[in-house]
């Protein structure tokens, strides 16, 4: 396995490396610039920065809920078969999980609401140019946070599961650690938001 | 309708078709991963209980769900492409049918995961079946909140024209 993941990472490694040396002789031959990285980040509209944001955000964010649900779930539901007790009090891992899939909800919505038609007179404008780059990296903060809180709550959820039905007395203290995993969702969300409160809707 | 101006230019509608297209072929991942894996589960847990086997086709129904979330989206979508689009609606279709494939996906997953562990641990224990439809029912409503983000930016998108 070490192998492959070596082999994969080698290859795919180079691959990238001669494609953009690749782009880069192109362009130099082609507009006689080399490496326009300005060009590549100003072209595409705004819109398409701020859509890619808002569609990273919720689905990275339920990637992370749907991988954290179903690390626990597993573990819920082969423990249960022996302790059935476990089976209702361990649904709030299940429900940190959700949480997870609320924020990124929250942030897309939110971001939604700034997103209006406007018609670019003589070029987009800075404010503009600003949104779209600000909701890009704060939806992809959020998607990216809750992603990795999904996991976490999940992993987390499925030891406090096997821990509860070996000892019930457990199960609360394996929670508490598993509320310090859930904040760190809360962090990509309050990052998303800051980075995006001074952002006007396009006009 | 005029021709493609600078607003609405000629390459618009790629990423629009491309929305739609991601809403259904990812969601439909997601619910066939969904089915196969809770469908093994069934078939093996069918060998010793044959008669629960109706009983716990559930999660192939609730990935099945998932697969109806994504063709609304795409449905949807496609009824908002035209030759001239603003990039302002296409790129937001874009967004509505990323948002909702990968959701679909990610929930398609965890259905045929948890449901196949669930139908296998609930023929052994009957009092595991409700346990395993609450679990089943929050794997579920992922793929909604994607159809929640992909309907609410499609209402955004509507009613942007070239001008």
């Amino acid at each position: 396995m070490a192998l492959y993941g070596s082999t994969y990472a080698g290859y795919g490694f180079g691959t990238l490396v001669t494609v953009v040396i690749a782009y880069g002789i192109l362009d130099l031959i082609v507009n006689g610039r080399w490496f326009n990285i300005a060009y590549l980040i100003e072209t595409p509209s705004p819109y398409f920065w701020a859509s890619m944001g808002i569609g990273l955000c919720i689905g990275l964010s339920v990637i992370g809920a749907a991988w954290g649900i179903l690390l626990t779930g597993v573990s819920i539901v082969g423990a249960a078969v022996k302790t059935p007790r476990i089976r209702t009090k361990n649904l709030i891992s299940i429900i940190f999980c959700e949480v997870v899939a609320i924020y990124g909800l929250i942030v897309a919505i939110v971001f939604s609401s700034k997103l209006s038609n406007a018609i670019p007179v003589s070029g987009w404008s800075r404010e503009a140019l600003y949104a779209g780059y600000a909701m890009f990296w704060a939806g992809l903060t959020v998607g990216m946070a809750n992603l990795a809180c999904g996991v976490c709550v999940g992993v987390v959820g499925s030891s406090c599961a096997l821990a509860d039905a070996a000892d019930p007395q457990l199960f609360v203290k394996v929670l508490v650690i598993e509320i310090f995993g859930s904040i760190i969702g809360l962090f990509g969300l309050i990052v998303g938001l800051l980075m995006t409160g001074r952002v006007t809707p396009f006009k | 309708m005029s021709g493609p101006t600078v607003y609405c230019p000629v390459y618009s509608p790629l990423f629009g078709a491309l929305g739609c297209a991601a809403a259904i072929s990812l969601s439909c991942f997601g619910a066939a991963y969904g089915t196969a894996k809770s469908g093994v589960g069934i078939a093996t847990m069918g060998v010793l209980r044959p008669d629960l086997v109706l009983k716990n086709a559930l999660p192939v129904v609730m990935a099945g769900i998932i697969g109806i979330y994504g063709l609304v989206v795409a449905v949807l979508l496609s009824s908002g492409l035209s030759r001239d689009m603003t990039l302002f609606a296409s790129f937001i279709q874009l967004a509505a049918g990323l948002g909702q494939g990968l959701s679909g996906l990610a929930a398609g997953y965890a259905i045929g995961v948890v449901g196949d562990a669930g139908v296998r641990g609930s023929a052994q224990q009957p009092r595991l079946y409700v346990g395993m439809i609450l679990i089943l029912i929050f794997a579920e409503v992922l793929g909604l909140y994607g159809l929640i983000v992909g309907l609410i930016l499609n209402t955004r998108a509507n009613g942007a024209s070239c001008t």
